[in-house]
């Protein structure tokens, strides 16, 4: 036991704690003669040292105080520094002890110390513009149905839908809230989410994208303004935290549409950082899907998602988008700044052409996914 | 000083508990203002030859020995060049010298497959009798013999010799003059006694304990929490705290990843890792309680090259919380309290001692102060920034307080110069071997050993 240890133990001042341990000693000593405890003084004085004035400060055994008292010139403070039962051989234990004692004190190592400094003042943690990039991720990662709060700040033409979509969005869109910022942290942050989380994870993401190019090449006038205007906000502002706020918006859209379309995402991620276009491609392969793969995939998502809690939502919300699914535009929805109705026609055709193609490949995807079904 | 405060109240504490103590306000900060900015490096590149820093040394430093000179050896005396020189006059000549010495490790010596050499183990001292001095300046070189010590010279040291070139093309010196002690600055010390302590070579993450407690023991004395009541007064009049480099260990330094094959060395731990934790962890009892000045040393983790950089912050993330803590270049250079101090961790002057016949590091500490020049073996045999623009290690004016770090042993001297500078110079001990620190008194500019100890098994006291 040390002055210190006593000091943070019961949290009075380090001299209180000294005058503690002396009265300490004294009374054992006069009560019971038998017991033995061991006393370690602290000495401190001048000393006359190779010629110099020295100032000597030394932990010292009981008997060895006097010797080292006679030795000083002038003592400048004497007090008991640590009581023990057993005699000790070295001074390692008291360290042991005061070291422990304040590394579980760190924050408040001075709080009973006899000096106190104004000056010592935390400093402020100056990382304050890192703080809604922290506060996007965790919300990303563990705070999927905050990105329904999220929603609310897409354009109003778009509410209605990107509402409905609330629960998938929820899920789908904190985590691919990242993605069309900034398609390597993405990718990254996918990847790190994919193994951790799970396949379903990484389906939102692909099919925030999927869901954009969707919306991009889809004749949706509602939907498709609205996306329109997200994705260049998206593109635009990549790095910028707002940009969450954005992405959300445009992948709860583009995400509800994708409901289904679990299986592509695994693949779709990995294209994802190969290209847009390529991405425009998957997504076009999965917005060809029919509505009862949607319906189906949904399903599966929702199987797959078990932490999204917002599984009533997903078959309500695909619905309305799978009415507008037919007219797809073959143009990559994140880089389509402005996308023209008139390509919707023509994308329409080229979708009905890869429609064949993509059932075979759909086929593959979702053998992949292991949610085997005939297209 | 310590003591003769404390002394009345010193058995305070051997008594039952008492009303609440009293604690003691740190003395407030006044006046600190750092001067190191010729020592942080912006952006570096080191695309430039080192030839570079000696023609500008040369060049700062010439003024300066000319009028020594004259003052010296008479106004009237020719100042020439080397290329300048007639047989037989007699002049004097400002220059750069150049000590060849035949031990001096070389690097060209160490891979020449002709000699089939082993490398050279490292010596204490390299100096040989044979070795020569030779001047240099911008444009030729010359022998130099006669008056003058050829042992107690180092490389790179700017000075004035006189004498005259004789036939077979040396130089004989009859006298030869350093720049001396800078102009003072003036003084404005404070009033009260206001101290600092000094201490080097903490050593932490060396594999022996046994300076652990003294090092806590030094914590805890200047954060008040050892001591009588007097004591801890008087710790309260301790404004700083300047830490002179060697903060981790030598046996920190050992790259095992270099050597081991990977597999080996896949699951362990750089030993500074550790060091560098428990360092965090004591400059943070530190900074609560008093402002602290970290400079980096040999051992330390930063650049090689002098002027050493300071530690990063984000090796210290715990203390560097605290507005207390200030990390600070090698040859480091501040105003405190009015008093100018100036000090390094203590590599330029080791490398001195390897070349040099001088033996205490104190006589080599106020050698360098006369020279003129912090670390006149700077590029030579000391690793340096190639300056161009100018070198920083010139010393324009006298500090208050000259100090080096992890020397073998405390000393002290006040020295007096002849244009009235007062300039303490102080060797702060290798804390991890001696247990000591030096306690500054800016008031009177005296200065006091303190030495803590634990107990040991052999018990001694």
């Amino acid at each position: 036991v040390t002055y210190k240890w006593l000091s943070y133990t019961l949290g009075v001042h380090v001299n209180q704690a000294k005058q503690m341990l002396y009265e300490y000693v004294e009374r054992k000593r006069k009560e019971n003669s038998g017991a033995q405890l061991h006393v370690t003084y602290l000495v401190a004085g001048n000393l006359l040292q190779n010629g110099h004035v020295c100032h000597k400060v030394a932990v010292v055994r009981e008997d060895k105080l006097e010797a080292l008292k006679s030795k000083l010139s002038t003592i400048a403070s004497v007090h008991v520094y640590s009581i023990q039962k057993a005699l000790l051989k070295d001074s390692s234990p008291l360290y042991n002890t005061d070291y422990d004692i304040v590394k579980t004190n760190l924050q408040h190592c001075s709080k009973f110390s006899a000096i106190c400094c104004a000056a010592a003042v935390p400093r402020t943690p100056p990382d304050a513009p890192r703080a809604p990039a922290s506060a996007r991720s965790p919300q990303r990662q563990r705070d999927p149905d905050a990105a329904g709060a999220v929603n609310g700040h897409g354009p109003p033409a778009a509410k209605p839908p990107p509402q409905q979509h609330k629960g998938i969005m929820g899920m789908f869109a904190a985590k691919a809230a990242a993605k069309p910022q900034d398609t390597h942290k993405e990718a990254k942050a996918e990847a790190k989410e994919a193994p951790g989380v799970s396949a379903a994870s990484s389906k939102p993401p692909t099919k925030n994208n999927i869901m954009n190019n969707f919306f991009g090449k889809a004749a949706m006038n509602k939907l498709k303004v609205n996306s329109v205007p997200e994705q260049p906000k998206e593109e635009k502002e990549v790095v910028k935290p707002s940009a969450a706020v954005a992405e959300p918006d445009s992948s709860p859209n583009t995400v509800a549409e994708k409901a289904g379309k679990k299986t592509e995402s695994a693949r779709i991620q990995q294209k994802d950082k190969k290209s847009k276009t390529k991405r425009a491609d998957r997504s076009d392969d999965e917005e060809e899907r029919d509505p009862e793969n949607v319906k189906k995939k949904r399903k599966r998502i929702k199987q797959l998602q078990s932490d999204s809690s917002d599984e009533e939502d997903v078959p309500p919300s695909p619905t309305p988008e799978e009415e507008r699914a037919p007219s797809p535009a073959p143009v990559p929805a994140l880089k389509a700044e402005l996308e023209p109705a008139s390509t919707e026609g023509s994308a329409g055709g080229r979708k009905r052409k890869r429609k064949r193609v993509l059932k075979s490949k759909m086929f593959i995807d979702e053998e992949e996914g292991c949610m085997g079904k005939t297209g | 000083m310590f003591s003769e405060q404390a002394a009345p109240t010193a058995q305070g504490l051997l008594a039952p508990p008492s009303a609440e103590p009293p604690t003691f306000p740190r003395v407030p900060v006044s006046g600190y203002s750092d001067c190191s900015q010729p020592f942080q490096l912006g952006e570096r590149s080191f695309s430039r030859q080192y030839a570079h820093i000696y023609a500008v040394r040369l060049a700062g430093m010439r003024p300066g020995l000319e009028q020594r000179a004259r003052s010296r050896w008479g106004s009237d005396i020719a100042l020439r060049k080397l290329s300048e020189l007639q047989a037989g006059e007699k002049c004097c000549v400002v220059g750069t010298l150049f000590k060849a010495m035949q031990l001096q490790p070389s690097i060209l010596q160490e891979i020449s497959e002709e000699h089939n050499l082993v490398p050279q183990p490292p010596l204490p001292k390299y100096i040989q009798p044979s070795d020569e001095l030779i001047l240099e300046d911008e444009l030729q070189r010359i022998k130099l013999e006669g008056a003058i010590d050829v042992q107690r010279l180092v490389t790179g040291t700017i000075l004035a010799v006189y004498g005259s070139e004789q036939e077979d093309g040396r130089f004989l010196v009859e006298d030869h003059c350093f720049a001396d002690l800078p102009p003072p600055l003036p003084w404005n010390g404070p009033s009260s006694d206001r101290f600092v302590l000094l201490a080097s070579g903490l050593g932490l993450g060396s594999v022996s304990g046994e300076a652990l407690l003294s090092t806590q023991l030094l914590v805890d004395m200047v954060t008040g929490q050892l001591g009588a009541e007097g004591e801890q007064s008087c710790a309260a009049h301790i404004a700083r705290v300047i830490l002179a480099g060697n903060l981790l260990s030598q046996n920190t330094q050992s790259r095992d990843t270099i050597n081991k094959a990977k597999y080996l060395t896949k699951k362990t731990q750089a030993a500074s890792v550790e060091a560098v934790k428990m360092l965090d962890e004591i400059l943070l009892q530190l900074c609560t309680s008093v402002p602290v000045d970290v400079m980096p040393g040999e051992f330390d983790p930063t650049n090689y090259t002098l002027p050493q950089q300071p530690l990063h912050r984000c090796m210290l993330p715990l203390a560097s919380a605290y507005t207390t803590l200030r990390l600070v270049t090698n040859p480091y250079q501040a105003n405190l309290d009015g008093v100018r101090f100036l000090g390094t961790s203590g590599q330029n002057i080791s490398d001195i001692f390897k070349y040099s016949s001088m033996d205490d590091y104190l006589e080599i500490l106020e050698w360098t102060l006369l020279a003129g020049h912090i670390s006149p073996t700077a590029p030579d045999t000391l690793g340096c920034y190639p300056f161009y623009k100018s070198d920083p290690f010139i010393l324009t004016e006298c500090p208050h307080v000259y100090f080096c770090g992890n020397a073998p042993h405390f000393q002290s001297k006040l020295l007096q110069g002849k244009e009235g500078q007062r300039v303490l110079l102080v060797t702060v001990p290798d804390f991890s071997a001696t247990q000591t620190a030096c306690l500054v008194n800016l008031r009177d500019l005296t200065c006091q050993p303190i030495t803590f100890s634990g107990f040991g098994a052999d018990s001694e006291d």
